[in-house]
């Protein structure tokens, strides 16, 4: 190489590169001038002193339509569309905002904060939603919190782990029990059962899919189990991809435990059932937490014989016996041909909720309803209880009040056992003509 | 936690039994490594593909999984010969890494297309007629596996016999050894490629069928035994069958032995830690030309 | 360079957009800087997340619990990405893996570094607090972080560009080729490789802040198999080597995947995965440069009006 031309491009490509960079910091700082002098980018519903005429209140929804969540954010979208046919033409919309109706939008999450993030960016800036529901996965939903705080638009979280009503966010959301609810919930059904058929649990396993989900309500079963004396005697975590669960039944059969508290994903759950039928081993009760496995219509198909008398923890009671349950339920049937499980239930009660929270928004400030500090205030306001509202008619516990971080002070469970190949509640009651089966036979 | 003997022993037997059958996943991969230098980085994702198919067809037939290698061994086979002559082919004389990257294509399209046709919720078949417990005092063995593990190495060892007492694993071998040479002493080289991968596919067939007696199907288990089998080819080299069958049986058991003594969480990692560590000692010269 | 600055200016500062932009300026990083070992050196390496991630959460989890701020995080991240580097390298080179063998290593080390955090840290999945300000690199909206990675980009680009036109980058390249001749021709194939590997983590390591911020959240996912060979996809479609090449590859399969995800939504799950798949078999079967024999003739004219001649 030429030492004269060698030198000139060494010239020029630093030329190039320190004029770039110029330019990029007077670009920099210009928009840092800029930013700082105008006003603030987000826009607020403007206030007037007459009554806007809203004709419709938008929604959004969130939730994980690729990737290994879709069978649950499919069903969550599903429950939500029906939900706004319902809220639209049997309920007549919004009637305190003059019969507005609901608009729903959908977005689909992806499978990475990434995709939620843009998800959640896109939706605002496409449509500006009023509210939004989702994400179902825990740092799914943190992306979209974030952005959702952010530009102060409310967020009803359908995922269930603690943290996310933890982090000093102002305008999240949540009515469905957290995930330690869960893992406590599993603990007192098999304690009580316990009691009432005189069962002595002395061996004690815990065994769980190593998501942060399934640490947070297996941490919930086992503080449970130890504030009421019992301690779990091993903990046996496993990745949720887990193909072959040998070893473990082998260390169960080692064992020997009265009792399994199981948080499974899904797929887990069904290879775990079944390596336990095969393997013969005689374990008196295996309790469910979490909401995943076992207890749906799809576990018990793939499972079969495996899973029977199994539990399993719900967010939402499928055959809790109020008026208005029925009757989504029966719709839902009727509309997608399955029974709502998990992930719709919980977009059921939640969803109803902001309807609900609408209507006081609309008759606390009429003239500004849809303002999100108002819909803030107006959602944490409501009392529900089944004889005043339709979502409280959905809770598995029939009651609803949220604390000023967003969580419902009432959240509860049902538990679900696989009878007969079908799934029943036998928790907190049972259903009609249901007893428990404890243990198993 | 002392771990009882019991449990030991019931760990180690089952670590043998699924080494048979990751024996037959490996051999299909050694054969093509060995005879064409080509490194399947899809071979894996070819024994996600047969468990799905395995899981269709058992459940329409309502049958056992393992009768269905009957069909699923002859159409990979095919498959095995088509993915060559259209992929395979057109790249032997390209640089490593370009085959390699293809072969990853074609990984990524298969796990893809099972995501999007089956989404992914893991399947299992609904009979199998081994899927029980046979209690021998001190351990219990599960009869599907022990039948897997059975068949297995038989496979092997007739794929061992084909190799050594066989006019065709004659070529095969001599393709393997210097193709060149054997071009010259008359062997169509290319119809011996085309037969080592069909063969080589055609076995993760016969894995399929096997694995789903007791196992499930998932678009994303193709990566796990794709890392597996490649671990054990690094443990045994590409020599002879004894190789395969001894470090197969030995990962087997390393894993085994993890999940049931450690936790399950580890032993996913600890196969590819002696991987890396085995890479490292082996001496180069067993890898041929990388 | 100003086009990708004035940018937030072009979409009214849409949030969308800006985000979708910084999301694609950091996937181009990061193929850029996997250019360098799998371009240049010409070696398979399918462990950039694992890179990514240990110097991002090292960075991240010294914010966290130290308030120590992310700018000497960052320097930290991509210094601990170096030394696994090497410790992972200098054995592997050592004792002559290449090829499938050494692409195997990296995919192994990755799912091994996954596994390790859950033991070490239990399965965390941890949410960044919003600590706003450029001493934390974190804002409420996108453009901030995005000039800065814009700042990276050129950096890494230009990274690039040096090494390609040095003694270095020569060297490599000859490697790539041909190992066993460059051996004996006196190339000290070890230690470059090495070189390169060790700068590419660190530009890995460093970038790994940035990342986990955009997501606003990290956990033991973040090390992940599958990403890291998407990393690779892009590299090989972009054509080894190529600067421009694997620039746009990076971009559009960015956009690609975010405009699928947008308009099909959950209809066909993985579909954009699978056209990658099939675009990196064409790719290799057809046109192993991959996108860089178009994109380096569109450079060079560009760089003919600009510079008047054609400069090399």
């Amino acid at each position: 190489m030429m030492s004269k031309r060698s030198l000139k491009k060494a010239i020029s490509k630093t030329m190039s590169l320190v004029i770039g960079l110029i330019i990029v910091i007077a670009v920099v700082a210009g928009v840092l001038i800029y930013l700082t002098s105008q006003p603030p980018l987000t826009t607020t519903t403007p206030t007037t002193t007459t009554k806007p005429t809203i004709e419709k209140v938008k929604i959004g929804i969130i939730e994980p339509l690729t990737g290994r969540y879709a069978v649950f954010g499919q069903e969550a979208v599903d429950a939500a569309r029906l939900l706004v046919d319902i809220i639209n033409n049997e309920l007549g919309g919004v009637s305190s905002l003059g019969g507005a109706k609901l608009e729903l939008y959908v977005e689909d999450a992806g499978t990475s904060p990434d995709s939620a993030a843009l998800a959640a960016e896109r939706l605002i800036s496409n449509y500006r939603p009023h509210v939004i529901l989702g994400a179902y996965i825990s740092r799914l939903t943190a992306a979209v919190a974030e952005v959702t705080e952010r530009e102060k638009i409310p967020l009803v979280m359908d995922a269930l782990v603690d943290w996310l009503t933890e982090k000093g966010w102002n305008y999240v959301f949540r009515l469905a029990p957290r995930a330690s609810t869960h893992g406590k919930a599993a603990v007192d059904f098999v304690l009580e059962m316990a009691k009432k058929t005189n069962m002595t649990i002395r061996t004690v396993v815990v065994l769980h899919e190593d998501s942060i989900f399934g640490t947070t309500v297996a941490n919930g079963v086992r503080s449970q189990l130890i504030a009421k004396g019992v301690i779990p005697n091993e903990t046996i975590t496993y990745a949720y991809t887990i193909t072959d669960f040998g070893p473990i039944i082998s260390k169960i059969r080692d064992l020997n435990p009265d009792v399994i508290f199981s948080v499974p994903y899904f797929s887990d759950g069904i290879l775990f059932a079944k390596a336990l039928q095969a393997s013969g081993i005689k374990v008196k009760f295996i309790a469910g937490a979490g909401g995943c496995g076992y207890t749906d219509p799809d576990s018990i198909r793939e499972a079969g014989e495996a899973v029977e008398y199994f539990t399993n923890t719900y967010s939402y009671n499928p055959a809790r016996q109020t008026e208005w349950n029925k009757r989504i339920v029966q719709a839902f049937q009727q509309k997608y041909g399955k029974l709502p499980t998990e992930a719709a239930g919980i977009i059921f009660y939640s969803l109803m909720f902001v309807y609900e929270g609408l209507e006081k928004a609309g008759q606390m400030f009429p003239e500004d309803p849809l303002n999100p500090d108002n819909l803030r205030a107006a959602f944490l306001s409501l009392d529900l209880n089944d004889s005043n509202s339709i979502a409280a008619q959905l809770y598995p516990t029939g009651r609803v009040k949220l604390a000023s971080n967003g969580e419902n002070l009432h959240g509860g469970t049902a538990i679900l056992q696989v009878i007969g190949g079908q799934p029943k509640v036998v928790w907190p009651e049972a259903e009609e003509g249901v007893t428990p089966v404890f243990p198993r036979p | 936690m002392l771990p009882s003997l019991n449990l030991l022993l019931q760990s180690i037997l089952d670590g043998i039994f699924l080494g048979f059958l990751y024996s037959i996943m490996a051999l299909g991969l050694s054969l093509v490594f060995g005879v064409m230098g080509i490194i399947n980085f899809a071979h894996g994702d070819f024994i996600m593909l047969g468990s799905y198919l395995v899981w269709i067809l058992a459940n329409s037939l309502r049958s056992d999984p393992s009768l269905m290698s009957v069909i699923t061994v002859p159409l990979f086979f095919v498959i095995g010969a088509a993915i060559y002559t259209i992929i395979i082919r057109p790249v032997l004389g390209k640089e490593p890494l370009i085959q390699i990257a293809v072969t990853v294509g074609v990984g990524y399209v298969l796990q893809n297309l099972a995501l999007m046709t089956f989404r992914a919720e893991p399947r299992a078949v609904q009979i199998s007629y081994l899927n029980f417990y046979v209690d021998l005092g001190l351990v219990s063995v599960h009869a599907a596996k022990l039948v897997s593990a059975f068949l297995s190495f038989l496979i092997v060892l007739g794929v061992h016999y084909l190799l050594t007492k066989t006019w065709v694993g004659l070529a095969i071998r001599a393709t393997a050894y210097d193709r060149e040479v054997a071009s010259l002493m008359g062997i169509n080289v290319g119809k011996i490629f085309l037969l080592v991968f069909g063969l080589g596919i055609a076995l993760t067939g016969l894995a399929a069928s096997l694995w789903m007696t007791f196992g499930q199907a998932d678009p994303y288990i193709g990566s796990s035994f794709g890392l597996l089998t490649w671990v054990i080819i690094a443990l045994g080299g590409l020599g002879g069958v004894s190789g395969l069958l001894a470090s197969s049986i030995i990962v087997g058991i390393i894993q085994s032995l993890t999940m049931t003594l450690v936790s399950p969480t580890v032993s996913l990692a600890i196969p590819y830690v002696v991987f890396i560590v085995v890479l490292w000692f082996r001496p180069q010269g067993l890898f041929g030309k990388g | 360079m100003v086009a990708g600055a004035s940018i937030p200016f072009l979409v009214g500062f849409n949030q969308y957009y800006i985000l979708l932009a910084l999301q694609s300026v950091i996937v181009a990083s990061i193929a850029l800087a996997w250019n360098i070992i799998g371009g240049y050196a010409g070696q398979l390496d399918l462990a950039s997340f694992a890179y990514i991630g240990l110097g991002g959460i090292l960075a991240t989890m010294l914010m966290m619990e130290y308030n120590i701020t992310p700018w000497a995080g960052m320097f930290l991240g991509a210094g601990i990405s170096a030394a696994l580097a090497f410790v992972i390298g200098y054995p592997l080179f050592r004792f002559g893996i290449r090829g499938v063998w050494y692409a195997l290593s990296t995919a192994a080390l990755v799912v091994i570094l996954h596994e390790v955090s859950i033991m070490v840290l239990g399965p965390f999945d941890y949410y960044i607090p919003l600590l706003e300000g450029w001493y934390y690199l974190r804002f409420r909206t996108w453009e901030n972080l995005y000039y800065f990675s814009l700042i990276v980009l050129a950096f890494v680009i230009s990274l690039n560009l040096y090494i390609s036109r040095s003694k270095v980058g020569y060297y490599l390249k000859a490697i790539r080729e041909d190992e066993v001749a460059a051996e004996a021709v006196g190339i000290d194939i070890r230690k470059y490789k090495l070189l390169a590997l060790m700068t590419y983590a660190s530009i890995l390591g460093f970038v790994g802040y940035i990342y986990i911020v955009s997501q606003r959240t990290f956990s033991y996912n973040t090390f992940s198999g599958p990403q890291s060979v998407y990393i690779a996809i892009i590299g090989i479609v972009g054509g080894l080597g190529s600067v421009s090449g694997v620039f746009t590859a990076a971009i559009i399969l960015k956009i690609v995947e975010e405009y699928l995800r947008g308009y099909l939504g959950g209809a066909l799950p993985g579909l954009h995965l699978l056209l990658f798949g099939v675009l990196l078999i064409t790719v290799g079967i057809l046109r192993p440069e991959g996108l860089s024999s178009l994109t380096d003739t569109l450079v060079k004219k560009v760089k003919t009006r600009i510079w008047g001649g054609v400069r090399e």
